[in-house]
Parts: structure tokens; sequence; C-alpha cells
């Protein structure tokens, strides 16, 4: 394309702005701004249309490319993150460079943000759009990186989702290595007893798995293994991994499925009566018992029981000032999602085999969400089970007496009265907590939530997403889910990175450093203000015949966060897309008026 | 003050029908929508509670029973189908038999097939006696049936009693009544009118209109015993007086009202007909016999003249069936209700006149 070339005069821009159904028009005057804009130089067309990101909209941008000539695009509509990519997609299909385009925000930062100013916003809008119309003046069209990528992608844990990632991208062609710290593959659900909703044994899902990539030639299967380093970039990661044998073998991978699940929560000593007592239990142990439990009579270590008190939410939701802090000086104020269905679902289980022991529920909410988990719910109601509701900021109270154990609660069902239970087992319902991933986080640089698990990039439009590229992660690593959900964010993360593998070589946004060799004078200082680790270097390198030591900035690392721009005091440097003299031109579109 | 939670009282009242209530998850839908609950006497929901939390002292003095009419709109709504207009008619027959001295009530209530067996029993000895009697039947039924009143009222005395003690004595521990004319003219209104339950089943005409028939016609039926009005074997009747109109409706109101009830029993309409205790069961056949052989009675008396071998039969039949009735059915069966719900409502303005003194108590 010759476009670098054009000159002014050749620059043809065509304004697009949208109402977003009233999101903007409701606020600002759209006819105003397209009015004033058309007038501005270098501007051919303006338009506004109800939905620009509907095909209708993106349509008129596509006929005036293709009959107009327009070669420069501003979209003024919503923030770019959500219509960015439909936008530079429509501007490929009618032929022209998909960079040569600028997204200019006027929902969340006008009219969302100013509805009590109409006019100023009105004004605001069209000074940002007049900046938009400097910088894609200013714009040269880019052309996507490629990387080639490693055909091989790494799953880290060998539980549930660990397991089906690995299927589905075996399904998908691509050579899988499962990394699993323990000596079986299964994660949690190696263990006794049954799971909700199918109502099978945990040990059958495990297998049935199992038995699928051990006889899956394209899956290598480490156990009792550990990464000791991670390394490279989307498409190149280097792995090293410290076998149970001490030897450690290197292997490269195109992406990374990060699935190294959960840890069950462990009450602190006392936590309500937690190891003062045999017959206070954890939900998970308990859960063991019971499958081991058989006759006509409950009974734990030579006591007979006759009752048991269920409490919810033991290790979950927690506020401040109410509970105990974690290790890191937090409590974890999330709900475990898992605890209320599986908890009341062994209940049921409880009152099949043991019809006639005594069942009570301390909860603050039920939370057995999605149609078979509520019915379970009511099930528990007809098997007698009593439950109690205790206000969201008190806790029940546990004392012993004798070999009874007391629970005291305030109950709001009861109308707030003060009731008290004497039981012969206490069961409480601990949920997850984010397994120690310390480790690996570091070595790939993954963010995480204020809960401590890991921090996809957008909970609903990139669910299984990194905020590193080509890295993904799947079910409980990211937050606390159930079975069914695991393998399906397990399954999303397959195809995430299947999609990702499927070329020889990958596409990454141009958006990186460039350095102009002639005015870089070696000096080092962007690669130590640089955060990721490789992705500027110095190197040396022949120019006219001399020898020269310049930055060279490896693509596939290279987040364009600009942090070198800041620092180079040649102005060497520069980004992609965001030129500093594309910002000079826009500060001064804004100063002018 | 803290409550123990006691299971067992729930599995005891599901005993006396409430099936389904255990799957009450306390959502309050049919306290929400039950067209007699008030704020200061809300139910049904807060009664289920208390039955679950086996919190016996506050059901035991509760008066809120007696103020449900079952029109069953609570267990049309209820989003658990735990019938809770049944569990409120289930309390009742507990209440009755908490409060019933005998412990008859127990037996019957729980065990409705020997209230069944002692009925017919009773209907089998009295009839053979009868018919084996040769003297002056006309005279022994006057003395039987000066018995009723004595019976009936000393039952519904000792009854009313022990629900004034749980109700009142046991929460003020002491002895207070209330002459205020606005209480007792409710309890009048309501114990003649039954107001309320017009109020409860406005939608359900058949139901409110057998009701009606029934109530009015088992009234009368009660007087006209307990009373000893009719001597059939002494005079004889004409086809048009009073008495006779008197007779005439109140038999055929308990003929047309009893089958209309069985119908509805049999063929399950309405909320209330779904579940058919088995004492319910034996009450509207009794209905319906009693007004079938009082009608007979009378009639045969006009038809074939007070001497007739005929008319003495029927007549034997008609006060054989009576004392089983009077004896095994009236005490025991849900029509009993019709006097507590009255003495209820005076308790309710007894309690809030005294509300101050059971605050301070608490
Ligand atoms: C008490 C309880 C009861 C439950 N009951 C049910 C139920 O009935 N039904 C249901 O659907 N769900 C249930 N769940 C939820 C269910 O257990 C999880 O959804 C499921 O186990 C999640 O699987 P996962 O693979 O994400 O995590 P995990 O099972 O935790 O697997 C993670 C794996 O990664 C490995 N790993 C961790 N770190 C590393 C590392 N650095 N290197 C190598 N390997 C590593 C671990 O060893 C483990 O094998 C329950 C949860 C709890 C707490
Ligand atoms: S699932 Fe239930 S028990 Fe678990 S944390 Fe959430 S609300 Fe509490
Ligand atoms: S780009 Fe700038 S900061 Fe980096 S080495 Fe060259 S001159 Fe120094
Ligand atoms: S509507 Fe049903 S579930 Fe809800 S409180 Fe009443 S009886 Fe219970
Ligand atoms: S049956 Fe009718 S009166 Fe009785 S509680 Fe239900 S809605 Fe109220």
């Amino acid at each position: 394309m010759s476009d670098n070339n054009l000159n002014e005069a050749q620059k043809r821009v065509g304004v697009y702005v949208c109402h977003c159904g009233g999101n903007i028009s409701d606020v600002v005057d759209i006819k105003k701004i397209v009015d004033e804009i058309s007038k501005y130089h270098s501007v051919v067309v303006a338009r506004d249309y109800v939905f620009m990101c509907s095909s209708n909209g993106q349509s008129l941008i596509e006929d005036d490319i293709k009959n107009m000539g327009i070669n420069r695009i501003v979209v003024a509509a919503c923030m770019p993150s959500l219509h960015e990519l439909t936008f530079r997609n429509a501007i490929q299909r009618a032929g022209l460079n998909p960079y040569l385009y600028e997204h200019i925000n006027i929902r969340e930062q006008v009219s969302w943000v100013h509805k009590d100013n109409p006019q100023g916003a009105t004004s605001k809008a069209i000074l940002l759009i007049k900046a938009g119309v400097e910088k894609v003046l200013m714009q040269d069209p880019l052309n996507a990186i490629r990387v080639n990528a490693e055909h091989r992608v790494l799953i880290i844990g060998g539980g549930i989702s660990g397991m089906r990632a690995a299927v589905s991208s075996a399904d998908n062609g691509i050579e899988v290595v499962i990394v699993e710290k323990e000596k079986k593959l299964g994660g949690k659900l190696n263990r006794d007893g049954y799971v909700y909703p199918s109502d099978e044994k945990a040990v059958d899902i495990v297998n049935k798995f199992s038995k699928k990539i051990l006889s899956n030639p394209l899956i290598k299967v480490y156990t009792e293994s550990e990464i000791i380093n991670i390394g490279g970039y989307v498409g190149n990661f280097d792995i090293k991994i410290k076998k149970t044998d001490g030897d450690i073998d290197n292997i490269k991978a195109g992406s990374i499925i990060v699935a190294t699940g959960f840890d069950h929560y462990m009450p602190y000593d006392g936590e309500y009566g937690y190891k003062k007592s045999d017959y206070v239990l954890r939900l998970k142990e308990f859960i063991e018992l019971l499958s081991k439990s058989d006759g006509l009579e409950f009974v734990f270590k030579g006591k007979k029981i006759n009752s048991i008190g269920f409490i919810h939410c033991v290790g979950s939701r927690q506020n401040e000032g109410i509970d105990a802090p974690q290790a890191d000086g937090k409590v974890n104020e999330y709900c475990s999602r898992v605890c209320c269905t599986s908890g009341i679902y062994t209940m049921n289980k409880l009152k099949e085999k043991f019809p006639d022991v005594n069942v009570y529920d301390v909860y603050a909410d039920i939370r057995t969400y999605g149609m078979e988990s509520e019915s379970l719910y009511e099930i528990a109601s007809k098997h007698d089970v009593i439950f109690f509701r205790r206000p969201l900021d008190e806790r029940p109270q546990i004392t012993f007496e004798g070999d009874k154990i007391k629970i005291t609660t305030t109950d709001i069902l009861s109308f707030n009265e003060r009731l008290e239970m004497e039981v012969d087992m206490l069961v409480l319902l601990t949920g997850m907590k984010p397994s120690e991933i310390d480790d690996i986080s570091g070595y790939l640089k993954l963010s995480k939530s204020t809960n401590r698990f890991l921090q996809e990039v957008h909970p609903k439009l990139r669910p299984v997403e990194m905020n590193i590229n080509g890295v993904f992660a799947a079910g409980t690593s990211l937050s606390p889910m159930d079975i069914t959900e695991s393998l399906q964010s397990a399954q999303t993360a397959a195809m995430k990175s299947a999609i990702l593998l499927s070329n020889p070589d990958i596409p990454l946004d141009p958006f990186v450093a460039v350095v102009d060799e002639e005015r870089c004078t070696g000096c080092g200082r962007c690669v130590e203000e640089c955060l990721y680790s490789g992705a500027v270097t110095i190197t040396e390198k022949t120019i006219d015949g001399n020898i020269k030591k310049v930055a060279y900035v490896n693509p596939a690392m290279c987040k364009g966060c600009g942090a070198c721009v800041a620092v180079c005091s040649e102005r060497a440097i520069d980004l992609n897309g965001s030129r500093l003299s594309q910002f000079e031109a826009m500060i001064d579109a804004i100063v002018k008026e | 003050m803290t409550k123990k939670v006691n299971p067992k009282l729930l599995k005891e009242i599901k005993k006396y029908g409430a099936f389904d209530i255990s799957a009450c998850f306390n959502c309050g839908n049919c306290s929400a929508v039950c067209p007699l609950s008030k704020e200061e006497l809300s139910f049904p929901r807060v009664m289920i509670r208390h039955a679950q939390i086996g919190d016996k002292q506050s059901i035991l003095s509760s008066l809120e029973p007696w103020m449900c009419y079952y029109c069953g709109e609570c267990s049309s709504t209820c989003p658990r189908d735990a019938s809770p207009g049944e569990f409120m008619m289930s309390l009742r027959r507990y209440l009755i038999s908490e409060y019933d001295i005998t412990g008859i009530s127990k037996i019957f209530y729980r065990f409705p097939y020997i209230q069944n067996i002692f009925v017919i029993f009773i209907f089998a000895i009295a009839l053979i006696t009868f018919l084996k009697f040769n003297g002056d039947f006309g005279s022994l039924a006057a003395k039987i049936e000066l018995v009723f009143p004595f019976y009936i009222t000393l039952y519904i005395i000792s009854y009313l009693f022990i629900m004034y003690k749980k109700t009142i004595l046991d929460r003020l521990k002491k002895f207070v009544v209330s002459l205020n004319p606005s209480n007792i003219k409710n309890m009048i209104v309501h114990g003649f009118t039954q107001k309320n339950f017009i109020a409860c089943s406005e939608k359900d005409y058949v139901r409110w209109f057998s009701h009606l028939l029934v109530m009015s016609g088992y009234i009368l039926t009660l007087i006209i015993s307990n009373l000893h009005i009719l001597e059939p074997l002494k005079k004889q009747y004409l086809l048009f007086t009073p008495l006779s109109v008197l007779i005439y409706y109140s038999s055929l109101s308990l003929i047309a009202g009893g089958s209309v009830m069985i119908f509805r029993r049999l063929f399950k309409k309405g909320q209330s007909s779904k579940f058919s205790h088995s004492t319910d069961w034996l009450f509207v056949i009794m209905l319906f016999l009693i007004g079938l052989s009082l009608f007979l009675t009378y009639t045969s008396n006009i038809v074939f003249g007070a001497d007739s071998n005929l008319l003495e039969i029927i007549y034997k039949i008609n006060i054989a069936i009576e004392i089983s009735w009077i004896l095994i059915v009236v005490p025991f069966t849900k029509w009993i209700h019709m006097f507590f719900r009255p003495f209820a409502i005076y308790l309710n303005g007894l309690k809030k006149e005294n509300s101050q003194v059971i605050v301070e108590e608490i």
C-alpha cells in the first residue's frame, strides 16, 4: 500500500458518530457535532447513525470507503474495548488498512459522565473528535506482527479442569503436556463419595478422563513434577520441568493453560470448634466419612450420632472485623458457590442412609443455584432438615457440653429469636481458597483479583484469557466453580488456545515500540524502565559499516505500554499507533479552540 | 432468652394431618395472601415456624389457628406445595387434643379408624337395645335426650377452660376477664355469623352456601335434640306448622349440604376438600344420615300416624344415630371449632387488653 506517501490533500477522512440507542444522543447534540465536524479540515464526510456497530452502521463505513475514496476513519461511539475490532474488521473488508482508524469514546467519557451538562458534553465530544481526526491523519498503515508458534500446549494442573482441557486440545490435534504436582491426576475429585448434579462417584469421573488421557499419544503427562521456570512469549514459551527423579526436562509450548485449581479451606484451631473435638468435621471429611458409613445406625468413633449440625460459609463470605483474617491479612469475601449445594446434597445422602438422624442447617443465604440444585434444597426440607437463617453479621456460637456440641444462633426465620440445638456432630461447610501458585504467576506475571484467584481479562467478554498473550486459565484457578462450570471453562480455554495455535504463525497487534536506530545511543534506559523482561534489549548492529549499540524491541514480548518512550531523552523510541507526534497534534487541536 | 430446638413437635403435629408441611421454606407467601391473617395475629407462616423449631409453648398459647377458616388460598399459593391450610387444620386438631383432658380426642384424631369403629359400635348397641325394648320408647327417648345438653356443655366448658389456661393463665400467671362490651359483642357476632368465613371464602360460593346450609341445619338439629323438641311417638304432627318448617329446614339442609360436601370430597373440589382426614369423612356422612333420619321420622309421623310400628322403628334408628353422633362425633370433629372460634376472638381481645402485662413478663 502506498498510503505512506499520500500528501495531506489526498487524505480523506470519514467521521461516524453513533447515537448508541439514546445512550449518547440523549445527552449530546449529535446534529451539532456532525455539522461542525463536516466543516473541519480534511473531513470529507461526517455521518451519524443510531447503532453504528449494527451491520447497517458498518456498511455505511464500508460503502464510503468504496464509493467516496475515504481512506482515514474516525468512529465516535462507546469504549474501544467493545467495538474497536468490529470497525477494524469492517474497514479491512472494504479493502483499507485496518489501522488507519481512530476510535473516540463519547459514551463513557462524555454522555455518561456529563449528563448534567449537555452543552459542555457536546463541545467536549467535538474537541475529542477533532483530536481524533488529527491523530488519524498522521497514522501510518500498520501490519499485524506475526510470530511462529509451537503447536503444543502446556497445561499446569491435572485436576478435572486440566484433564478436560487436555482432552479437548488433543481432539483439536494439538500436542499436550500436563504437569501435575501430585501422584495422580484428578485433583480434588480423588476422593470417596458422590458428586452433584450427576450423582456419580467422584473418582468415576476422574477415571473416565484418565483413560482418555493415558491412551492418547498426543498427551504427555508429568506427575509428581514441578515447573521451575517459564520464559519466552506467546507461541514460544520455554518451560523447565523438574521431575520426580530430580531430572529436568525442557519443553517448548505455543500456549499455556493454568488449571491449578483451589485448596480446601482449613479452619484455624478452634474456629467453630474445629480440632477441639473429633466430632467437628469439614464438609470434605464428612462426605468421605459418610460414604464409608453403613448399617442401621450412624456410629463414629464409638459414639452413636443422632443429630448433626451443618454450618454454612465457613471460610467464605467473611466480614472484616468479625472473622479472623487470612495469612495475607485479608478476609475471604467471596462465596465459594459449591458448598451450599454440595452440603445440602450430602444432607440428603445422609438422610437416605440414616433417616432418623436429626439435621440442623444454619445458613446465611441458601445458594443452591440452578434448576436441579434448587430441587436438592426442596428435597432436604422434605427430609425434615431444619433450616435456620442467621443474620449476615452474626456467627453461630459453638460450645461443648459433655459429649454434646451446642450451637447457638439468632434465627431470622424465627423472628430473630435466639435458638440453641444440641448435636452429636458438627459439619463445617468449608469452601475454597486460591491454591498457592505464586511461583507460576510470578514466572508468567499473571494478575490476580482482590480475592487472590487468577484474574481474567474480562469476566464476560474474555473469561478465560489472562493478561499475558497466549496464557489462559481454566476451572477453579479463576474462581470457585463446580465441576460442570469447571469443565465448561476448561473447554473454553482449550478452544481459545486451539484458535491461537491454529495458524503456523500468530498475528499480534502492531502497537509496539519501534526504535529509530539512527537516533538511539544505546544508553539502555529503556531497558531499565521496561516491565517485561526481554521486550527491549541492547544489541550490537552494523550501521553504515560501524558497529553500534542500539535498543532492540522484540515485538512478540512488547506490551506497548510506552514506559520506554517516556524515559528516552533522544526521542529514539516510539510506539506504533500512538506516536509522540500524534499526541502533539491532538493536543494542538484541543488547545487551539 | 434462648429457646431449645425440638424436632419432635413437628413429627407429632404431622400425625394430625399436615403431611406436606416439612417442605415449607418459610417464604411467607401464605401469610401474605391469607385474607384473615393480620399484623398482630399473623399466620400461617408464624405457626409453621413455631412447629418446625418445636416451640410447643408458643403453639399451645396461640389463638391464630382459630382465626383460620381454611379457605385454602395459602395452599394454592405455596411455592413448595406445603399445604399450609391443611397444616392450620391439623394444628386445630392437635390443639383440641391438647385441650381435651380425657385424652379421647388424641386417640380419635391419630387413629381415626378407632373413632369409626366406636361410632358404628355405639350405634349398633343402641339400636339393638332399642329394638328389644318393649316399653314406652317415647319416654325413654326423652330421658336420653335430656342427657345430651349436660354432656355437651361439660365437654365444651372443659375444652374452653383448658384453652383459657394455656393461652391466658399460663402466660399472665393471673386470672383475668374482660367485661368490655365491644369484646363481648365481637364474640357473639362472630359466633353467630362466623362472619370471617365469608371473608375467607368469597370466591367459593358453593362452599360458602353449603357451609351455611349445613351450619344452620346442624345448630338447629342440635337444639331440636338437646331440648327434646320432637316427640313423634306422643304427638301427631301436621304437614305445615311452624315446627314442621323448622324440621324440614334443618333436615333438608343437612341432606343437601351433606351431599354437596360428600361430592366435593369425592372429587376433591377446592383446596379445603383436597385432604380428607377420615374424621372429616365421618363428619359429612353423619350429617347426611342425621338429616335423613330426622326427615323420615317426621314425615312418617304425618303419613303413618304417631302409633305406627314403622315410625317407631325409624325413630329408634334416629335416636341411635343421635346417640353415637352426640357422644362420639360432636366433641371430636371439626365442628366443635364453632365454639372455639368466638371464644378465641374473645380471648384475643382479652390478650390485647392485657398486652402490657405480657410485654413485661417477657
Ligand atoms: C467440599 C467440596 C465439595 C464439592 N462437591 C462438589 C460436587 O458434589 N459437585 C460438583 O460439581 N462440584 C463439587 N465441588 C467442586 C469441585 O471439587 C471443583 O469444581 C473441581 O474439583 C475443580 O477442579 P479443578 O481442576 O479446577 O481444580 P482441582 O481439583 O483443585 O485441581 C487442580 C490440580 O492442579 C494441581 N496443581 C496445583 N498447583 C500446581 C502446580 N503449581 N503445579 C502442578 N500442579 C498443580 C493440583 O495438585 C490439582 O491436582 C466441591 C468442592 C468442595 C470444596
Ligand atoms: S455456597 Fe453457600 S455455604 Fe458456600 S460460601 Fe456461598 S453461601 Fe456460603
Ligand atoms: S531507545 Fe532511547 S532509551 Fe533506549 S537505548 Fe536507545 S536511546 Fe536509550
Ligand atoms: S407459602 Fe408455603 S413455603 Fe412459603 S411459608 Fe407458607 S407454607 Fe411455607
Ligand atoms: S386456609 Fe385461608 S384462612 Fe387459613 S391460613 Fe390459609 S389463607 Fe388463611
